[in-house]
């Protein structure tokens, strides 16, 4: 594998006012790499995605993403440096159908942005790329109903999917599985360890098992502070892990 | 697909051959209403499609007469040759330089804020026109007259007429291609996400502006139509009714259609046409029909037509047709007793009734309704609309249940053929 690192995350930190949320975390992830995010309610995940994916700039550190900073860049800016990232509620475009909001995705890998003068249907590459997603998450029979109307696991399949189709090489998975079934979470993780093939993966879960199924590293993330990074099995040992946050769950 | 290109098509060839053998009333009547139909469009484009809900589009239909008037007038001192027909280009383009202009800043934020903007971008427009000579002419406004171009004069209404007939059919065409590009559909997702927009890598603010600058551009072309039609404007034209107005008439129409704003433009502008010059309560009687129609059909006109059309096979009108009538019925009850009320006391409490009655030393002359003469104080007169009332309000339940009886037979089918239709063997068997 190449351990060259793609994503860098260099004393990080964040503070809405006074309230500091996250304070001097520092993570790499290489390439080709899965690595979780763990950690209990109110840690600081969600907000790590959300200033690695520019929702919010970082008030403190540098990320950067291939060598090039990206702190401070705008959303859309980071996602076209091949930064993509899914959402812990599902976020899709409820009243277009699941095959238009894969090619909206695709459209922007194509840099047709703001295309006015040709129909978009006449792009075949564009659809064909679009249908090919659709099959690889499994959603093709439901081509051309709302994406409002599939179900809850069939919304949460499509919410990955939508991040894939952007192109980007770097997927950020926010809590893929939550609230599904114990079916429907092991094809979930099946499905996206088949669609991050040669992708390199950040997923905040809170499933212990797809974690240490899923992953090759770790990090744990307690009260905005990186408590440790290592495999599974070190995670799994470590004593200070254990206290702050596994508990009986591991042992 | 070969059934609504054949609709259109008997649509265009009624208003092309239909308005020579018309009044002049009535061809400027129609004039209006395919100028209240393009701006209906070009507004649609922004609450439609973009989910963008703006309070002051009159700001650009305005700009946009007011630039075809200054283009027309510097035609008629000759510093401009320019054809005629081409006038709404100046429109559009002031429709477009102003909207993206304006558009910048509105579109910085989304929802309520996103209104307000709009309505004070009007706003402004509306209280700095009066006080600006040079641009809008002042009080008074711009008016010139239309050259003849070519061989045609531009001296009649219906020359105006064909003139609009052709810009809008061609903005209406072009505003439907836009649907069909990858642009187009990025708009419909944005009006469903923006965040999630901004995340797959485009920026959603230059997005919305250049969406804006387009439905501005195209309320340019038909403030620059009016500009055409009536060789004038003034400051009235950025007010707060006009911005109404549109938003109206696509509400009506129905938003989410995507001719339904035409239906709403062309309803209000000939019910307005019609109905002006029998009451002066007709523009209470447009608020009625609006409210009633966002309270029982949110989709609009075009949203009750298009309910018809996608489910034509399984409607079953020996089932509709006696609700339906049952419905008819009770709208027309309901209808004659609020018209009977309003226009009575519209004219008791009108000044030509108080003078009528001092003329009689304070007597009460019987009032003329409806080609009869009705007393004031007579029971007869009021028990006419009480039992109009009274029967369309006994009626209305019975009428709704069954109208709700039977579409709910329709949407049971429709589910059922959904649900039986084979599914395919193989994830991925369906191709497009």
């Amino acid at each position: 594998m190449n351990r060259e690192p793609v994503l860098e995350l260099v004393g990080v930190g964040k503070a809405f006012g006074s309230l500091k949320v996250m304070e001097g975390v520092d993570l790499t992830i290489t390439a080709g790499e899965r690595h979780a995010l763990i950690g209990p309610n109110g840690a600081g995940k969600s907000t790590l995605f959300n200033v690695i994916s520019g929702m919010f700039p970082p008030t403190a550190g540098e990320i950067r993403l291939r060598g090039t900073r990206i702190s401070g860049l705008a959303p859309h800016e980071i996602n076209r440096r091949g930064l993509s990232r899914s959402f812990q509620i599902t976020n899709i475009f409820h009243r277009l159908s699941v095959f238009e909001n894969l090619r909206i995705g695709v459209m922007a890998r194509h840099g047709v942005r703001y295309g006015l003068m040709r129909p978009i249907s006449r792009m075949s590459a564009i659809n064909d790329e679009a249908n090919a997603i659709l099959e690889r998450v499994r959603l093709a029979r439901q081509h051309d109903r709302p994406a409002g109307d599939l179900t809850y696991s069939e919304q949460r399949a499509l919410e990955i999917g939508m991040t894939l189709a952007t192109g980007a090489d770097v997927i950020l998975l926010d809590e893929p599985t939550a609230g599904m079934s114990r079916e429907e979470t092991d094809q979930a993780v099946e499905l996206i360890r088949v669609v991050t093939e040669g992708k390199t993966l950040l997923v905040v879960e809170h499933d212990m098992s797809v974690v240490f199924s899923l992953c090759d590293r770790v990090s744990v993330l307690v009260y905005g502070r990186i408590l440790a990074t290592g495999t599974p099995g070190e995670i799994r040992s470590n004593r200070q892990v254990q206290e702050a946050y596994l508990g009986e769950e591991v042992a | 697909m070969l059934a609504r290109v054949a609709a259109i098509g008997v649509v265009l060839a009624v208003l092309i051959a239909v308005p020579p053998l018309l009044g002049i009333g009535w061809q400027n009547a129609m004039t209006n209403m395919l100028i209240a139909s393009l701006f209906a469009m070009a507004f649609n484009l922004l609450i439609g499609q973009a989910g963008l809900l703006s309070f002051g589009h009159a700001a650009f239909f305005g700009v946009g007469a007011f630039a075809t008037l200054h283009l027309m007038l510097a035609i008629e001192d000759r510093s401009v040759s320019f054809s005629t027909p081409l006038l709404p280009l100046a429109g559009a383009a002031a429709g477009f330089v102003i909207g993206a202009f304006a558009g910048y800043f509105a579109t910085i934020r989304s929802g309520v804020y996103f209104a307000l903007v709009t309505l004070a971008v009007a706003e402004l427009l509306h209280s700095l026109a009066p006080h600006w000579d040079g641009l809008f002419g002042g009080e008074a406004g711009l008016s010139s007259m239309r050259m003849p171009w070519g061989g045609l004069s531009f001296g009649s209404t219906l020359e105006v007429y064909y003139l609009a007939l052709g810009w809008t059919a061609l903005s209406i065409l072009l505003l439907w291609a836009y649907t069909r590009t990858p642009f187009g559909r990025l708009t419909l997702a944005l009006r469903d996400n923006e965040q999630r927009v901004r995340f797959m890598g485009y920026n959603a603010h230059a997005t919305k502006v250049i969406v804006f600058a387009i439905s501005a551009m195209f309320s340019g072309i038909a403030g620059a139509l009016l500009a055409i039609s009536n060789e004038t404007a003034n400051y009235s034209l950025f007010s707060l009714h006009v911005s109404a107005q549109v938003v109206l008439h696509t509400f009506v129409g129905g938003s989410t259609v995507f001719l339904g704003p035409v239906i709403g433009a062309s309803v209000f502008t000939l019910f307005a046409f019609f109905v002006s010059d029998v009451t002066r309560s007709w523009l209470l009687y447009q608020g009625l029909v609006f409210v009633l129609i966002m309270l029982y059909a949110p989709l609009g006109i075009g949203g009750l037509v298009q309910a018809h059309m996608q489910h034509w096979s399984r409607l079953r009108w020996p089932d509709l047709a006696p609700a339906y009538a049952l419905a008819g019925a009770v709208g027309a009850c309901l209808t004659g007793a609020v018209v009977f009320l309003v226009e009575a006391l519209q004219i008791v409490f009108s000044p030509e009734y108080a003078a009528a009655r001092r003329r009689l030393d304070g007597a009460w002359p019987p009032i003329e309704l409806f080609g009869l003469e009705w007393q004031v104080f007579s029971p007869v007169t009021w028990i006419v609309p009480s039992l109009l009332a009274a029967a369309g309000l006994l009626l209305l339940p019975h009428a709704r249940r069954k109208l709700r009886e039977s579409w709910d037979g329709v949407l049971e089918r429709a589910e059922a053929e959904r649900t039986a239709e084979p599914e395919p063997q193989l994830a991925g068997a369906v191709e497009p």
